[in-house]
């Protein structure tokens, strides 16, 4: 699904990825740790194509494709979705109008034709249901006024509504009450079939008690410089990060 | 000389007024209508057509429009029932006061407000069976001293709108004074005038629209005045869609007694040059003025909105915001002023300007002016020129969403955001649609 090869990027001469090397499989979770800093939220903007970074090295291929070729829609149309850690504020589209148009653009991308209108609210109405949304929410402006934790819910309701096939979730779980973080694992849960894929950067343990991670991994500046499984979380969680910087220096010094 | 061609036309169609009125004199009752004018003329004469070299005008140069002869013309061509009956207006459910180049058009005109006691006339009409008020009002509000266009106006102006509501009364439906450029045949020149009346405690929603049609240049110089009584609510829309050489200079004056509310919209989406000015004096307390403006420029279009309001009175409130788009090698340019008189505590004024420039040729000119005699009040102002939000770019690209529909999106919620303080909804839809298509 997703191969990433000796990524590197940089952003106003600052190198933030330096070397990333990760391979998402069809149906796999991966978690994604690492300390303040570490370049978490750079790696999924550089995926999303954000312009901001420069892509200095390596080669990024999903399903085969480049995906680095590709411009930030194209990337989304197939099958890309990238759940932000500071969604932004829009005044003036309403949530209903945008994800029709997200849909529509993305079916017409594929070929196919828009969805009817009444088709689209009954859609809707059931991720809604699933993401326990407030009507409320979906008829204001898109996350303008919104909770912090409104505002990830809706993120992984709009991820529920697209189906992507890779997800990469930066911090979604942060600022959300525990029901909340029950209702956004669930929404994941569902949409696990075998063939979808999740990036899951975080934090804490808690998300992942919920989306069990088949692998974990740790970013520290700029590099994953860990792997393992769920239990390296815990071990995460129980110890921090010192251990693992500790390891670097001294990596890096013999 | 142009321009000196120009003032003969002009001298002329006094002397034609003259006439008119010496004869309107010797059969009704005696009034300073023709004195109120003569003395207009005179101040027009004395001060000439504005030039850059006034700061007022700075940025505004009316050579184009000098540089022209223009004909007050009142022939009616059948080509304008079909403007009128294709724009999305004349689907309102309102009253209608057609005017084309400035003169009444009475087969496209309809009143169907029920109660005789509110009056939606033509000023002419209003000169006959409503003279009192008209000439209690008239020219009262809208000063000539200093203001050349507006004497020119007042000198020369052809007919207009008149509405008055008596004391409590509500207008039920719009009064929309639809105004048509019809430059067919030649360079048209219209200077309509328009007279407000809201008494204590009436309400009214004016929708004053403004088209063109025929090749040819038009100028139109209006002016409108309204008098707000105590307590009076007034919704006050102005829609520019003049599409061809066209030029108008627009002067709306409110006077606001005690406890009234304005909510004003300019939408202004077509024009060569359009010079907007907007004056709201409040002269007691509790007022209420909200202004808001959306000019969408292209081409080498021209839009200047100079507003001012005048806070006389303590315990009053405004709100300004006016947006824009500019595309091609538009110009835009925004003044603001805000008075707050010694006498004015307890105001609370707010401005801001907003613009979008999509193009590298547009330019736009912006300044805030704020004149604070009171100590006692809140005002604040703020000006921003940029592009759209990136961050909003990418966000609705990052969900598949193509960059022009994206762009598209964020400039319409943009829009709308000014187009939405209309509170006639079948006119907002059908203007967002419009809109839509200007982006
Ligand atoms: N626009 C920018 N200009 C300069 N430096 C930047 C910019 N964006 C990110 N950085 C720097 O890049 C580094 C990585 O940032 P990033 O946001 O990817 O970290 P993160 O791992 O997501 O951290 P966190 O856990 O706090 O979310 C940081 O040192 C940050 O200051
Ligand atoms: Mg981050």
């Amino acid at each position: 699904m997703l191969e990433i090869k000796d990524l590197k990027a940089e952003i106003e001469g600052k190198i933030i990825l330096n070397g990333i090397n990760l391979v998402v499989k069809p149906g796999e979770v991966h978690a994604v740790m690492g300390p303040n800093g570490a370049g978490k939220s750079t790696l999924s903007a550089v995926l999303a194509g954000r312009a901001d970074y420069t892509v200095t090295g390596g080669e990024v291929s999903f399903n085969g494709k480049d995906l680095l070729e590709m411009s930030p829609e194209d990337r989304a149309r197939e099958g890309v979705f990238l759940a932000f850690q500071y969604p932004v504020e829009i005044p003036g589209v309403s949530t209903t109008n945008f994800l029709k148009t997200a849909i529509n653009e993305k079916r017409k991308y594929l070929g196919l034709e828009p969805m009817e209108a009444t088709a689209f609210l009954k859609f809707m109405r059931e991720k809604m249901e699933l993401m326990e949304m407030d009507k409320a929410l979906t008829s204001r402006s898109l996350n303008e006024g919104f909770s912090g934790g409104e505002k990830k819910r809706n993120e992984v309701f709009q991820m529920a509504m697209l189906e992507p096939k890779l997800t990469i979730m930066d911090e979604t779980d942060s600022g959300l009450d525990i029901d909340a973080l029950r209702l956004v694992s669930a929404g994941v849960n569902k949409l696990k079939d075998g063939e979808r894929s999740f990036v899951v950067i975080t934090h804490y343990q808690r998300l992942l008690d919920y989306i069990v991670p088949d692998f974990v991994h740790v970013l520290y500046k700029g590099r994953i410089v860990k792997s393992g499984d769920a239990s390296l979380a815990k071990e995460l969680e129980a110890k921090g990060y010192d251990w693992i910087k500790a390891e670097v220096e001294q990596g890096a010094n013999t | 000389m142009a321009f000196r061609f120009l003032i003969y036309n002009f001298t002329m169609l006094l002397q034609t007024i003259k006439k008119d009125f010496i004869q309107y004199k010797a059969q009704a009752e005696p009034g300073n209508f023709l004195t109120l004018r003569e003395a207009a003329f005179a101040e027009f004469e004395k001060l000439g057509f504005p030039t850059t070299k006034q700061e007022e005008w700075k940025y505004t140069s009316l050579k184009s429009i000098t540089d022209n002869t223009f004909q007050s013309t009142c022939e009616i061509k059948s080509l304008v029932n079909d403007l009128f009956y294709a724009s999305i207006e004349s689907k309102l459910t309102a009253n209608f006061l057609v005017f084309v180049n400035g003169s009444l058009v009475n087969e496209l005109s309809k009143i169907i407000e029920k109660d005789n006691s509110i009056v939606i006339s033509s000023i002419a009409t209003a000169r006959k069976n409503n003279q009192a008020i008209f000439n209690h009002h008239f020219g009262k509000y809208a000063m000539v001293e200093g203001l050349a266009m507006n004497a020119l106006n007042t000198a020369l102006l052809s007919d207009g709108a008149f509405v008055f509501v008596p004391k409590g009364k509500t207008v039920e439906h719009p009064v929309v004074i639809f105004n048509i450029s019809d430059a067919s045949d030649l360079n048209v020149l219209a200077q309509p005038r328009n007279l407000i009346v809201a008494e204590e405690q009436s309400t009214l929603t004016i929708v004053e629209t403004y088209y063109a049609t025929g090749t040819n240049a038009s100028f139109t110089n209006v002016v409108t005045e309204t008098y707000a009584g105590k307590g009076a609510h007034v919704e006050h829309y102005k829609i520019q869609q003049q599409a061809g050489a066209c030029y108008q200079n627009n002067f709306t004056q409110f006077f606001q007694e005690a406890d009234t509310n304005i909510n004003h919209v300019t939408l202004t989406l077509d024009g060569t040059l359009v010079r907007n000015n907007l004056h709201f004096y409040m002269n007691g307390e509790n007022c209420n003025s909200l202004l808001y403006g959306l000019y969408v420029t292209d081409n080498k279009d021209l839009v200047d909105n100079h507003t001012r309001v005048d806070h006389a009175k303590p315990n009053c409130f405004s709100d300004e915001k006016y947006k824009g788009i500019l595309k091609g090698h538009s110009t835009a340019v925004f003044n603001g002023k805000i008075m707050v008189h010694l006498d004015a505590q307890k105001t609370n004024a707010y401005q801001r300007n907003q613009n979008i420039l999509l193009s590298d040729d547009a330019t736009v000119n912006t300044k805030p002016q704020l004149e604070i005699f009171a100590d006692d009040v809140k005002c604040t102002h703020g000006a921003t020129v940029g592009e759209l939000d990136e961050e909003s770019m990418f966000y609705l690209r990052s969900r598949g969403i193509p960059e022009d529909v994206a762009r598209k999106l964020l400039l319409t919620a943009y829009a709308v955001d000014i187009a939405e303080k209309i509170k006639i909804p079948e006119l907002v839809e059908l203007l967002e649609q419009k809109i839509d298509g200007k982006l």
